[in-house]
This record gives C-alpha cells, structure tokens and sequence, in this order.
C-alpha cells in the first residue's frame, strides 16, 4: 500500500452526520466503539454533530471476515447515532477526513448550508429494502400454463423427431428465459407502483445483489433450501409512520402462491443520502 | 408485515450501499474519494461482484480512477511489503475454504 495516500498522520473517520441541541455536548462519546473498536465520539459545531473516530490509516483488509465485522461496526455504530439524534446523514465507509477535530469543525461549518437542509428533509425518514423472490418451480409453471408459444412448441417437440425435438426445445427455453426476464421486469414496475405512494422516494436496484462478502454464506442458504429466484428489489425512502402502510402492502403481494417478500429497516437512508460535488 | 434488522442484515442487504452510496464528499477534503480507492485494495478482493457493478455502469467513474490507483501501488510498492502479510498469512491459515468462488446466484 502507498504510504503517501493511505497513511496520514491524524484522520477522523467519518460516520455519520447528526442533527444536535444545545444540550449536546462536544466530545460526548457514544455508547459504543467503531470500526476496529475505536471510541467513537461527537464533534459538534453550528448545530451539527459529526460521529467520528481517530485514524491514521485507511481500513484495508482482504478477508472477508474482517471487512464483514468492519461492515457491521460502520452501520451499528450508524444505527446507535440514528436512534440517539434521529435519522442521520451516513457516510460511505471508509470516507475519511485527514485533519483533527478541529478540521471536522471547519468542515461541518463549510458544509452546514447543505447538510442542515438534508438533516431536515430526512427527518424521521429511513431507508427500507424490499425484495420479492419466487419460487421456481412454481414461477415456470404459471409462465408455461399461460403462453400460447410454449404451449405450442410442447405440442411440436412431443410429435417431432429427435433432432428437429432438441431445435425446438432449444426454442423452449429462449422462450422461457425471454418470459422470465419480462416477468421480473413487471414485477418490479408492480412493486414500484405499489409502494410508491407511501414512499418519499424509491429506488429500483437490480434483483441481483451485486456485492456479496466473498465467503458470504447468508445470501445463497434460503436459496438453496428451495430453488428461488428475486424478481425484485426496491429502496424506499419512507417515514417511519409509513412503515406499517408498506408492510400490509407487502402482505398482499406476498399472499401470492410461492412468493415470498423480504422486508429489511429500518435502515439509515444510505441510498438518499446526497453527493457533495465541487 | 414489519420491517425487521436481521444481525447480519447490514452485510447482507445494505453491502454495496455502505461501499457505493452514503454521503459522498468534495475530494480535496477527504481522503476517500477520487484521489485514493474508496475501497481497500485488499478489500476490494473481499468482495464478489465488484466487477458486475462496473458492467452495470454504476461504478464506471470510480473504478478508472481506482484501477489507475491500483496499478500506481502496484509499481510503487510490492504487495508483501509493509502490514500485508499477517492479514494475507491470515487468510491461507483460516479462511481458505473458497477463496473467490462467487456464490452462485
């Protein structure tokens, strides 16, 4: 690793950005540690708090177990800000501030024009994850019982020879692939439509998680209990009142023969949270 | 239905949100963004499916600047110097089951 870059003498990694009173004192250390257990404290200025820990290296690691551990520091620690000074504004991991506390009160100075804004709009607003996956067996078996192509080729592959069979059997599982990837397509606009109306904000993400933990057992266990597969993912920024309305919403989409819905958050609104370019 | 936390939900369900979004920050501020990779070196290979977050585009703007980071450590400093090894020893000894495989999804 390059020292020049990766390595600076004094940092403040960069939790989370908190509303504060004026109760709230400079330096308070929350009730936990962070990111390779480091005390994590609060840097407060302008009537904003900044969750922060002292570093002087950026967290690089390539087993999977200590990034999953690293991982589940950042967003507890996140979580345990979140419920003290309500829905915070959460940093990436890993972002870093190289300076002192002193450079963290500048910044949140620098910056309060645009946080405060954002802090104010996301108030009692979190980010809840929706994925809806479906049974295989049971998602072909509605695809073929209503397409009148496939019920087609079946009649021709089942009277045809065994070349011209292995062609149109070929064509079957175009056809099918084809309605597959058209179903997902739907049920994610279903979803969307659905939950929109009680949603500040929605993000339809790709039904497949793009980024797993290498070793990362958790996410293939019920898949391979019984074949399934997501058809949908959503992100939904929502108040947190909303969150029962999302939930019998969810219950009648989960009423469907062999659909199954997971419901996570909630969370801090990572996916709303804003860029600050230039 | 209500919403639940799974223990290890944060690692299951919010992974590439706590790597890819969350509150990003002007680049001559933090150390973080642009100049140096967002992820880890060694991380980054902790991880699966950072490249089909490239296909998908997502990471396209991101990953030019890490991959140029990435071959400048690589003349800079060979990979056995400095904390590496302890971590990547580490790995051999104790986590050696299936180094790489993507679960199959």
């Amino acid at each position: 690793m390059s020292e020049d870059a990766s390595e600076f003498a004094t940092g403040r990694y960069l939790y989370c950005v908190v509303p504060v009173d004026d109760e709230t004192r400079a330096g308070e250390e929350l009730a936990r540690t962070g990111v390779d257990d480091e005390p994590v404290y609060l840097v407060v200025e302008d009537g904003l708090g900044a969750v922060v820990h002292a570093c002087d290296a950026l967290y690089d690691a390539a087993d999977p177990d200590v990034v999953r551990k690293w991982l589940l520091d950042h967003q507890a620690t996140i979580d345990a800000a979140g419920e003290h000074f309500g829905t915070p504004l959460p940093f990436q991991f890993d972002t870093i501030l190289t300076g002192d506390d002193d450079r963290v009160r500048e910044w949140l100075t620098e910056e309060a024009g645009t946080l405060a804004p954002h802090l104010d709009e996301l108030a009692d607003h979190w980010e809840y994850r929706v994925e809806l996956s479906r049974d295989d067996a049971i998602l072909d078996e509605d695809l073929v019982a209503n397409d009148e192509q496939l019920a087609e080729l079946d009649g021709r592959i089942e009277s045809a020879s065994e070349g011209t069979a292995h062609l149109l059997e070929t064509q079957y599982e175009q056809r099918l692939d084809e309605l597959r990837h058209e179903r997902r397509a739907k049920r994610t606009r279903e979803l969307a439509e659905r939950l929109g109306p009680h949603a500040s904000e929605l993000r339809e993400l790709s039904p497949e998680r793009t980024t797993t933990l290498d070793d990362d057992d958790s996410t293939v266990t019920p898949q391979d209990e019984r074949e399934r597969t997501t058809q949908a993912r959503v992100s939904l920024l929502a108040h947190e009142a909303d969150a029962d309305t999302i939930g019998d919403e969810l219950d009648a989409v989960a009423a469907e023969q062999g659909v199954e819905v997971r419901f996570t958050g909630p969370w801090p609104p990572y996916t709303f949270a804003p860029t600050f370019d230039e | 239905m209500k919403p639940s936390k799974p223990e290890n939900g944060a690692v299951v369900d919010l992974v590439d949100a706590i790597l890819r979004d969350g509150v990003v920050l002007q680049a001559d501020v933090i150390i973080s963004v642009a100049d140096v990779p967002l992820i880890g070196l060694k991380l980054r290979a902790a991880l699966a499916g950072m490249d089909t977050m490239t296909e998908y585009g997502i990471f396209e703007e991101w990953d030019a600047a890490h991959r140029r980071r990435a071959l400048d450590d690589a003349q800079r400093s060979p990979p056995t110097e400095s904390g590496d090894v302890p971590i990547d020893a580490e790995r051999t000894d104790t986590d050696d089951e299936r180094p790489n495989t993507d679960p199959d999804e």
